[in-house]
């Protein structure tokens, strides 16, 4: 018993050196394999969430994501909702959102991009206060808290 | 009482030190050019012989020498300090700031590293997703590669890993040999049970919020590499967290007691690999029948990995990190390292010669982008 113990100790050890010799070179493919599991994506709490609706304005794109309400286990009350302009936005940005395209205006949104003083104008009681508005490498992003 | 005297543990003599050198030296070679060396931009050379010669200079060290944790102990601290340096001067040419933007976030350009793991397995498995603002291939310290990385070093390693390839824990292990003597001896060795409090802390605390809060509150690291910006009172209050818990656990408490307390008491990972530390092959032995009970090895251990109750049970406990300190410490070369299923006082130079091996190169290949990244940019800087 205790001499397969021996062999089966140095045997894992020598697995060990293998597994240790072949990680460097392996690492790009070991990484792909590993980025096609269905759990290797971002949370949409961090990436913003789908692109729901988008709309080619002269000089920009202005998209509008699907509301974040991901939860451990199930949606919460309480989310975000994401708004992106890419490329070459107005200066100020003044707009009148429906995330949810029901028909009913949600909430008015104005931004000075040079300053970037934002402001939030809700006009339904899902809509809550500003939570993101920042510019970015592609454009302008905005998030505003809602409720479901 | 345990003095840090020069206590001889004799090595191999030059020759055969070489010849066990020679394996090292031609796969880092192989590994740090990529199997094409090109030597048409002299500062690029020059940065990557300088760490070549180095490291395999270090491994040859060992093996002359006899000694591990001298010779580890550098390479460790210098990945720990180029690794900062390598991600704060990024951060400084991209950003002109170690803070991270709102912007850095919602584009999700966070570097990863592996303090995060333990806490997006419970989201991963639910949400099917992972909770941390990063890329999941490409890109620097990229999720994927970082969690392949870990995975198959802890696996092999154990909590080896926090000797051998962690690049936090050479700032505790450096600040902890400033002083020769400690001035503060009394620490309970309960406190090594912390990391799992606190692991339980995260995990559970991730899962309800979806936020990597270790990260977000706790790392002491994010003193050294990036953290939120400063705009209002709660990143005010997490940045002073981090400043305060690198200040008292990083720097003041090693220094006073000679003991990696954030690896001991804080790390949630080192948690997890302490756990690995079942699986993997290798480990530390006592040979009883040569031990005199001296527990130097207890004295110098700076992990708490060590009881007067392990040296008489003849191995060391899950918490060792194998950095070899009580190895070099033991007069009677009672304590070596080991593959477990060979018996305690057998096969010591194969078990610490493939051991050596095994973590060296992790450690050698997996520092060598910062090292050189670091001895280039000085370079540049000089001259």
């Amino acid at each position: 018993m205790k001499r397969i113990g021996k062999i089966a100790g140095i045997t894992w050890a020598f697995a060990g050196l293998i597994l240790i010799i072949i990680l460097f070179p392996g690492l790009n493919g070991f990484s792909r394999a590993l980025a096609k599991m269905p759990f290797m994506k971002i949370n949409p709490n961090y990436t913003g969430g789908e692109i729901a609706f988008s709309d080619s304005l002269p000089g920009y794109k202005f998209e509008i994501r699907k509301p974040v309400f991901d939860g451990l286990w199930k949606e919460r009350t309480h989310g975000f909702v994401q708004l992106d302009w890419r490329g070459d936005f107005p200066e100020k940005i003044s707009d009148t959102i429906d995330f949810d395209r029901d028909g009913c205006n949600d909430f008015r949104v104005t931004i000075d991009t040079k300053t970037p003083e934002t402001d939030i104008e809700p006009l339904h009681n899902k809509v809550g206060s500003l939570n993101v508005s920042t510019s970015t490498s592609y454009g302008w992003t905005l998030r505003v808290n809602i409720s479901k | 009482m345990y003095k840090d005297q020069t206590i001889s543990t004799p090595g191999k003599p030059l020759g055969k030190a070489l010849l066990y050198t020679l394996p090292m030296f031609l796969i880092t070679f192989m590994f740090l050019t990529g199997g094409r060396p090109d030597f048409t931009d002299t500062t690029q050379t020059v940065a990557l012989l300088t760490t070549f010669m180095g490291m395999n200079l270090l491994y040859f060290l060992m093996h002359f020498t006899g000694k591990t944790d001298r010779y580890r102990a550098v390479i460790f601290i210098i990945f720990a300090l180029s690794l900062s340096f390598t991600l704060i001067k990024n951060m400084v040419e991209i950003r002109n700031s170690m803070s991270f933007s709102q912007a850095d976030i919602v584009e999700c350009k966070i570097p990863f590293c592996h303090l995060v793991i333990p806490m997006m397995i419970i989201p991963a498995a639910f949400t099917k997703s992972i909770i941390f603002p990063g890329t999941i291939i490409g890109g620097f310290a990229d999720i994927s590669s970082m969690v392949v990385l870990w995975l198959i070093a802890t696996l092999v390693l154990g909590r080896g890993f926090c000797s051998w390839g962690c690049f936090y824990g050479g700032w505790d292990d450096g600040f902890s040999r400033f002083r020769k003597r400690p001035a503060l001896r009394k620490i309970s060795d309960s406190w090594k049970w912390m990391p799992f409090a606190v692991l339980l802390m995260v995990a559970l605390t991730a899962a309800l919020t979806l936020i990597p809060t270790y990260c977000d509150w706790m790392c002491p690291f994010k003193a050294v590499t990036e953290f939120e910006q400063v705009t209002n009172l709660e990143s005010g209050v997490k940045a002073g967290v981090f400043i305060s818990l690198f200040g008292g656990l990083v720097v003041a408490l090693p220094v006073m007691s000679r003991k990696r307390t954030q690896c001991s008491f804080l790390c949630p990972l080192g948690a997890v690999n302490t756990v690995s530390n079942k699986v993997t092959p290798f480990t530390i032995k006592i040979d009883k029948t040569a031990c005199n009970e001296c527990y130097k090895c207890v004295e110098v251990c700076p992990l708490f990995a060590l009881t007067p109750d392990d040296v008489k049970r003849g191995k060391a406990s899950v918490f060792c990190s194998k950095c070899g300190k009580c190895v070099d410490a033991c007069t009677k070369k009672a304590i070596h390292f080991g593959i477990k299923g060979v018996p305690a006082g057998t096969m010591k130079g194969f078990s610490r010669n493939l051991f050596l091996f095994v973590s060296f190169l992790f450690i050698a290949v997996f520092s060598s982008g910062s090292i050189m990244f670091t001895v280039r940019s000085l370079l540049n800087l000089i001259f």
